[in-house]
Formats: structure tokens, C-alpha cells, sequence
């Protein structure tokens, strides 16, 4: 029997994680691993390898076949591009405090596509081979330039098969025909509502009055565009945070079912008014928002997800779980998704754009009117992916992690540092950490969270398999 | 139930006749293939069939139109080989089978009627962007043509999907080039598997060594890129075992397409041997309930076939599509009312409610 490479960490209480590379897991103690490192596996070590997908007998037998389908699902192989991020417009009618866009006054000139950039925009858009597209407008505030949308999302309409718009709108000041806009079914709002009215007039509005606008016009976007076209984000400042269960509620009150919690992103304006983010302080605090999660949905009759956390919790169980551009293994940029500037500058991510536009290093990668800039773009991908680095190679979590090359760049300015040093390592090992504390735990509340959060009736006991 | 055989008048024939009936001759009409309707009369159509008559005995309410049906020199009888209306058009190819499994819902025969060059004809009458499902017996006991049949047929009707269930027991690495070609995203491969070891999967299929060789087959099918559905009969055999298949399909078999666990139908062996083989899920939904959830959760698509809803706990209900085909779907005076019914597949014709699920409707 060969056994494929085992990697393991330390989950305390002499119990240990064992990882194959297409992630398969299991828990263990320290006479296994003795046994596994000297090769003097036992009967029933060795049938519980085999059974758990972690061996082969022979090379083309169903165990090796398995796990090659199975490793191979779990590298993301980008399609071509059909998801697009537009900035029609960066000027904006709030100046929230850490505005992670580097916006400019709502009255501000030149900071708005012209009929050129529309132009180019739409040929751009119309050269694509996919059936199908995703349009996300970003901003500045989008529904500023109502007019630009309606005539990329008409020319979408005609051009693809099908083809879904989303509008990420701070909500503060939607026309009629703003409303009457965002009613199609074929378009998503998406806003920023920072958990509860006072935390979200002190981050964004600086003004109760606004912030009640903004929250009526939120609860007309629930009750009239319906529950499952709306979501909401909320940026948290680690320093000082609302209350976990202040923000469940807020949310289960309004009908949102998912929370995709941010910590504010020190960029642009935010950069110069905050210090560098605080780590520790932000997983601190996001354990506990996961723990008010557990507690809540022991008792809701609709349970409520941190989405991140449940993205990352289907990676674990799911080898083709590739649905979310900040987390993929490779992590292909200016493929399948792209960002589109309010000048017709093309970026690979909108993180990307922002520090290009703080001046902090240029990544850019062409632009509408000369199409993409390859030999940049080679650049950035030659070190996509975790597989064969050597922090990612030994960690037990490498299967289920991606990496962030802009992220790092944005940080550090460089993308050779000691993965661990990094902040997106230090997040995603506490992150993982804490899933598969998760996984193995035995309590009825946690196991209802997780198969919410997986999308299945119950969790089954079979899903945490222990070797004795 | 449906009819599938109707009494008729035929025109003078020496071959068997594959013809699509019309309630009015279209554009395209051919009238080497096609027969258009000229007279209703005492519940017999009659239909003008290259200038021959053919006539044929249904009920008023029964359409006809686009219907592709099958007769014998000399049989008073056609067959209705594909309904237009119809989801669950399939071709019984042969009766032979080279495995007797305990529950095999068609018990497989000696004789073999060859009708290949029907089938292929009749597939190439089948309406716009139908599926053609093809069964047996085991169908791949003719392999060279089936897979004639199919390639034919999709080189001139690339707008057909086919479901041919088969027991995995007969694929080749050459057959690699008809699976990756035109055939890869146009063809359904429904493989029973029974349980997670070969001693009882073989024990079920009653064959030596039918596990092995399944998965022999599903490495060159996965290979080709085919699409797999996994089916599994729940029985009283093999429900203990449910939960390890599920990981063992996860593990093993995470390219498959779907995987179905089907409830029993009382006919051919699954009646002969109901007694011992009957799972009353209605009693004990334990193992199915943890095999659906092992598999949800490592993205297996799982689907309860044949389930009657009222018979699963309501959180499992949306993982049980209507199943049962049309033709011997039935449901029972409980049924009346019942809210769910507009979604419930209901029963097989021939279930015998004395001797199936302790509990039905809902309370
Ligand atoms: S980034 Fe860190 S957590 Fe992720 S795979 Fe690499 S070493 Fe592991
Ligand atoms: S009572 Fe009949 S229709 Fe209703 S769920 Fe049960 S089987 Fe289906």
C-alpha cells in the first residue's frame, strides 16, 4: 500500500490534524504519527487510510483514482472572462471614514467615464466569449451615472444569454427611477450597513438623519426587491467594534441571512486616519462573532452565516468550491474577472486599483483603449499559487488556502516574505484553526451551525473522522 | 395508467414499421416516416400512411400528435416507442443481463429480439431537445450497437441527450474515443451500485467480481469526461451500509454526476422478494438520512428517488423529486387533498399498501 504525504498539525490535547494534498482530513494522536513516520502502520491503520481516501494498492486503482480527481478539483482553472467589475463614476455623495474607494466629492469633474470610455467599455465587453456575464458596478456611487448603467446593462442584455448586474450602492439617495432600475430580476443590490445606527452614522453618515434615510431605504429595498436580492456588508473597526449579537440582530431584522464581516481596509483616506490594522485584535473578534453566531442559531428558526467563514468551511468539504475571487488556489489574476476604472485603466482586483490610485505601486494592467497588459499580468501570476512554497507545502491547511499576491504587495510591498509573516496567512491559519476546532467539536449547537452553514439537514458525526 | 399498446389496423408490411403520427401533415412532413390523421370514428383514428391506411384504437382524450409507435407484420397491435408528450420515453433493447440482482425490477430473459434498426429510426422521430432513455436487460451486452445507435443518431440529432442504464460491467479502455467524443456531453451513464465492498455489492448483483469490474469501467469513463449517475436501490440488504457508500462515492467517485438512491418497485424480483427486500424508510429514514447528508456535504449531488414525500422527514422532502414515470405513476385515496401531491411522485401502479410503508399522508 502507498500512502500519499500526510501533513499534520498540533490541535492540542495529544490530539493531532493529519491533511493529504487533495484534502482529506482526519484526526490522530502521536502513536499514529509514530507509526506513520517509522512505516509500521497497522492492519487497521492501514484500512483506515484506505478507506479515507488517504492511500492507493496500486497506481489506476478506484483509491488513486479518487484521489487524483479529487486533487485536481481542487485547483482552480480559471474560464474565460465573464465576471466584470465597472467604475463608472468615483465621485461619491458620502465621505465615509475610511472610505476604502478613495472617493471624490459628488460635484467633483473628470472622474466619470466619458462617451469614449463608455465606448470602449462596451467593445471591450461585447469581444468576450462567454454566454453569460456578471456586471458589477462599483463606485464612487454608481447611481450617480443611473444613465451609464441602464446602457451597459441594455447592450449586456441583448450581447449574452444571460447576463446578472450588481449594484453596490450606499443607499443614502435612490431616485424613482433608481428603484425602478434595481426592481429587474436580473439585478442585485449589494450596500454597506456597518451592524447598528449609531456605529454606521459614527463610520459613515456622521448624521442620525442620514442614517435613518439610508435605513429606510434599506428596509424598502427587503420588503420591495425582496430578501434574496439584497445584501449587506458591514466594515468593523477592531478597535471598536459593535457588539456581535447587535449586529446579528440588526441584521436577522431586516431579513439578511448572511453577514460578510470586513474589517476596514486601511487604504486611501483610511490609511492616513487609522495605523495599521491590528491582527490579533480582528481574530479576537471574529472568533466571537462566530461563537454569536453558534449561540443564535441554536435557537433561530433561520439560521444566520458569516460568509466568509462558511466559504471557507465548503473548501474544506468541497474540492471544486472555487466561487470566490479572494480565495482560490491558483488565484489566476485578469482571467476570468477584471476591474474596470472610471478612466478606462483595467486592474486585476479593486485592491489593486485602490493602492495604484494612493500612488503606493502601480498595478494596472492595461487599459480599455489598449487592451491587457500581458507581460505585467505574467508577472503577478508566476507566483499564484501555494502548492510548491515552502511554508504553504508543509502546512496542513494548504489545500483549502489560496493566496493573495496583492494583498501582500499592498502590505509589504514585496511577495517574499515568510508566508507566516504575512497578515493573509496569519488570518487564514487562525481561520482554519478555528473551523476545524469546529468540526470536531461534539455539542449539538455547534453541529447545527455547521450543517446550516453547509447546506444540509444534519452533520453528520462521519464528516470528523478520528483514527485511534 | 397510460397506455403503451394500442389495438390497430395495419397496412401490408414485411418488416416491422417504425412511423411518427400527425394530427395534420406539417412542412416538413415525410412520407416515408410520418402518418397524418384523416378521421376519428368510434374510437379508432385513421391515418393515411403513404397512401395505405393505418388505423389505430384510443380513447378521445389521448394525443397522438408526434408520437412515434412500432408494429410487426401481422400483430394487430403498435407500440408507442416514444410519446411526444412525455418525459420517460425509453427503449427496452434486450431482456438479456449478465447480472440477476435481487430486486431487478425486469428479470432478465434468454431470448434477445433484435430491434436495433427500429430504435435508431424511431430516435431520429424524436421530438426537439428529447432525452431517450435506453435500458434493459443490460443494454452493453450489444455494445457495438448501442454505441452505433447512439453516435447515429446524435450525428444527425446533436439536439438529443440519451440515459442508458447499464451495469458498468462492460467498458474498455478503447471504448475511450466514442465516450470523450461527440457522445461525452450528450450521453447519461446510470450505474447501479449497491454497497461499499465487493462482497456485498456482488452478493446483491449476484455476480462474482462485478464490484472490480464496475470500477474498471468508471475509471475509463471518468477518464472520457462521461456523465455518471450513480443509482442505488435502498433495501433491507444494503441500508446499514448506506452511510459508508456515501463516503465511499465522496472518496472514490467524486466525479460522478449525481448519485440517486431509489426506493424499491414492487415488480418482476423487487415483488417476488418484497418481503425481505421492502426498507420501510417511513419507519426507519435513519441510514438514508445520514447517507444523503455524508454526501451534501462533500458536494454530491444526492436525489431520493421514488420516496413518496409523506414518507420522509419534511427537512429531506426537497432532495425527493417526482419520479415515478407517468405511465405507472398512481396515487392512493390518502393522497386526496394532500398538499403536497402537485410535487409527490406518489406510488408505482403495482404497490400493494398492505405490505409497504407503515405510515403514508400526512398527519
Ligand atoms: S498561507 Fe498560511 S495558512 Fe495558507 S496555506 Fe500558506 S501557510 Fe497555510
Ligand atoms: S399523501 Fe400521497 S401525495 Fe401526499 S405526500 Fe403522501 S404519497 Fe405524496
Amino acid at each position: 500500500m502507498n500512502v500519499w504525504p500526510l501533513r499534520f498539525t498540533d490541535v492540542g490535547r495529544d490530539a493531532l490534524l493529519f491533511c493529504d494534498e487533495a484534502g482529506g482530513f482526519f484526526r490522530s494522536d502521536d502513536a499514529f504519527l509514530e507509526r506513520y513516520a517509522n512505516d509500521i502502520l497497522t492492519e487497521a491503520d492501514r484500512d483506515f487510510l484506505l478507506a479515507g481516501g488517504h492511500s492507493f494498492e496500486e497506481e489506476g486503482d478506484r483509491h488513486h483514482v479518487g484521489f487524483a480527481a479529487r486533487w485536481a478539483k481542487r485547483q482552480f482553472v480559471p474560464g474565460p472572462l465573464e465576471y466584470i467589475i465597472l467604475v463608472p463614476t468615483l465621485r461619491c455623495d458620502l465621505a465615509c471614514r475610511y472610505c476604502q474607494v478613495s472617493r471624490v466629492n459628488a460635484n467633483a469633474r473628470g472622474f466619470d467615464w466619458n462617451e469614449a470610455t463608455l465606448n470602449a467599455v462596451l467593445a471591450l465587453i461585447d469581444s468576450l466569449t462567454s454566454e453569460r456575464i456578471k456586471i458589477e458596478f462599483q463606485g464612487g456611487e454608481p447611481l450617480l451615472r443611473l444613465d451609464l448603467l441602464s446602457r451597459v446593462r441594455d447592450f449586456c442584455r441583448r450581447r449574452f444569454r444571460s447576463a446578472e448586474f450588481v449594484v453596490c450602492t450606499n443607499l443614502q439617495k435612490v431616485s424613482e427611477e433608481a428603484w425602478a432600475f434595481l426592481a429587474a430580476a436580473d439585478t442585485f443590490v449589494s450596500t454597506s450597513f456597518d451592524g447598528d445606527a449609531l456605529t454606521h452614522t459614527r463610520q459613515r453618515t456622521l448624521d442620525p438623519a442620514q442614517t435613518a434615510t439610508f435605513l429606510s431605504n434599506l428596509e424598502r429595498a427587503m420588503t420591495t426587491l425582496g430578501t434574496g436580492k439584497v445584501s449587506a456588508l458591514p466594515t468593523i473597526d477592531p478597535d471598536n467594534p459593535p457588539a456581535p449579537d447587535a449586529i446579528i440582530a440588526g441584521f436577522a431584522r431586516l431579513g439578511l441571512r448572511s453577514i460578510y464581516l470586513r474589517p476596514v481596509n486601511y487604504h486611501g483616506f483610511a490609511r492616513k486616519r487609522f495605523g495599521q490594522g491590528d491582527q490579533q485584535l480582528w481574530n479576537a473578534y471574529y472568533d466571537r462573532f462566530i461563537d454569536a453566531l453558534i449561540a443564535y442559531n441554536a435557537h433561530a428558526a433561520e439560521p444566520m452565516e458569516e460568509f466568509y467563514f462558511t466559504h471557507c468551511l465548503r473548501r474544506i468539504f468541497r474540492a471544486g468550491h472555487h466561487g470566490h475571487v479572494d480565495m482560490r488556489n491558483p488565484n489566476i489574476l485578469g482571467a476570468d474577472y477584471l476591474v474596470i476604472d472610471h478612466d478606462g485603466t483595467l486592474y486585476p482586483t479593486d485592491e489593486a486599483r485602490m493602492m495604484t490610485r494612493i500612488g503606493q505601486m502601480d498595478l494596472s494592467i492595461g487599459s480599455v483603449f489598449g487592451g491587457l497588459d500581458q507581460e505585467k499580468l505574467q508577472i503577478l501570476n508566476a507566483n499564484s499559487d501555494n502548492n510548491f512554497h515552502e511554508d504553504c507545502g508543509q502546512c496542513v491547511f494548504q489545500p483549502f488556502c489560496g493566496v493573495d499576491v496583492i494583498d501582500d504587495l499592498s502590505r509589504y510591498g514585496r511577495i517574499d516574505l515568510s508566508r507566516h509573516e504575512t497578515a493573509f496567512c496569519r488570518r487564514h491559519t487562525a481561520l482554519f484553526t478555528r473551523i476545524f476546532e469546529l468540526i470536531y467539536t461534539d455539542d449539538a449547537a455547534t453541529r447545527r451551525s455547521l450543517a446550516a452553514w453547509l447546506g444540509v439537514p444534519a452533520f453528520d458525526p462521519a464528516l470528523a473522522p478520528v483514527h485511534k | 395508467m397510460i397506455p403503451l399498446r394500442f389495438r390497430a389496423e395495419l397496412p401490408p408490411i414485411e418488416e416491422p414499421l417504425v412511423v411518427r403520427l400527425r394530427d395534420r401533415p406539417t412542412d416538413d412532413f415525410h412520407d416515408d416516416r410520418e402518418a397524418a390523421l384523416i378521421g376519428i370514428a368510434e374510437g379508432w383514428r385513421e391515418y393515411d400512411f403513404n397512401g395505405f391506411s393505418l388505423r389505430i384504437e384510443a380513447e378521445p382524450g389521448q394525443s397522438l400528435d408526434g408520437d412515434v409507435v412500432l408494429a410487426f407484420p401481422g400483430r394487430p397491435i403498435v407500440h408507442r416507442l416514444i410519446r411526444a408528450r412525455s418525459h420517460h420515453n425509453t427503449f427496452l433493447v434486450t431482456e438479456r443481463c449478465d447480472q440477476l440482482c435481487l430486486m431487478c425490477s425486469q428479470p432478465p430473459k434468454q431470448v434477445h429480439l433484435d430491434l436495433f434498426a427500429q430504435f435508431g429510426q424511431a430516435a431520429l422521430l424524436a421530438p426537439v431537445g428529447a432525452t431517450i432513455g435506453i435500458s434493459g436487460g443490460e443494454p452493453l451486452l450489444f455494445k457495438e450497437q448501442i454505441f452505433a445507435l447512439i453516435g447515429n443518431t446524435l450525428s444527425v440529432r446533436p439536439d438529443l441527450r440519451f440515459h442508458v442504464l447499464t451495469n458498468a460491467q462492460h467498458f474498455d479502455s478503447e471504448d475511450g474515443p466514442f465516450l470523450h467524443g461527440r457522445a461525452r456531453d450528450r450521453v447519461l451513464w446510470g450505474i447501479p451500485l449497491y454497497a461499499p465492498d465487493a462482497a456485498d455489492h456482488d452478493a446483491i448483483v449476484v455476480k462474482d467480481g462485478a464490484f472490480a469490474r464496475l470500477f474498471q469501467s468508471v475509471a475509463t469513463l471518468a477518464k472520457a469526461g462521461a456523465q455518471i449517475e450513480l443509482r442505488t436501490v435502498v433495501t433491507r440488504r444494503n441500508a446499514a451500509l448506506l452511510p459508508r457508500l456515501a463516503r465511499l462515492i465522496a472518496t472514490e467517485l467524486p466525479f460522478c454526476t449525481s448519485w440517486a438512491l431509489m426506493q424499491l418497485e414492487p415488480i418482476g424480483f423487487g415483488r417476488m422478494n418484497w418481503d425481505t427486500l421492502f426498507h420501510d424508510n417511513s419507519v426507519d429514514f435513519g441510514p438514508v438520512a445520514r447517507a444523503l447528508n455524508i454526501a451534501l456535504a462533500r458536494d454530491i449531488d444526492v436525489a431520493l428517488y421514488n420516496f413518496p414525500l409523506c414518507t420522509i422527514p419534511e427537512e429531506y422532502r426537497t432532495y425527493a423529486p417526482s419520479t415515478i414515470s407517468d405511465w405507472k405513476q398512481k396515487y392512493l385515496e390518502t393522497c386526496q387533498g394532500c398538499s403536497l401531491k402537485t410535487r409527490c411522485g406518489g406510488f408505482f401502479e403495482w404497490y400493494d399498501p398492505d405490505r409497504g410503508f407503515a405510515r403514508v399522508g400526512l398527519e
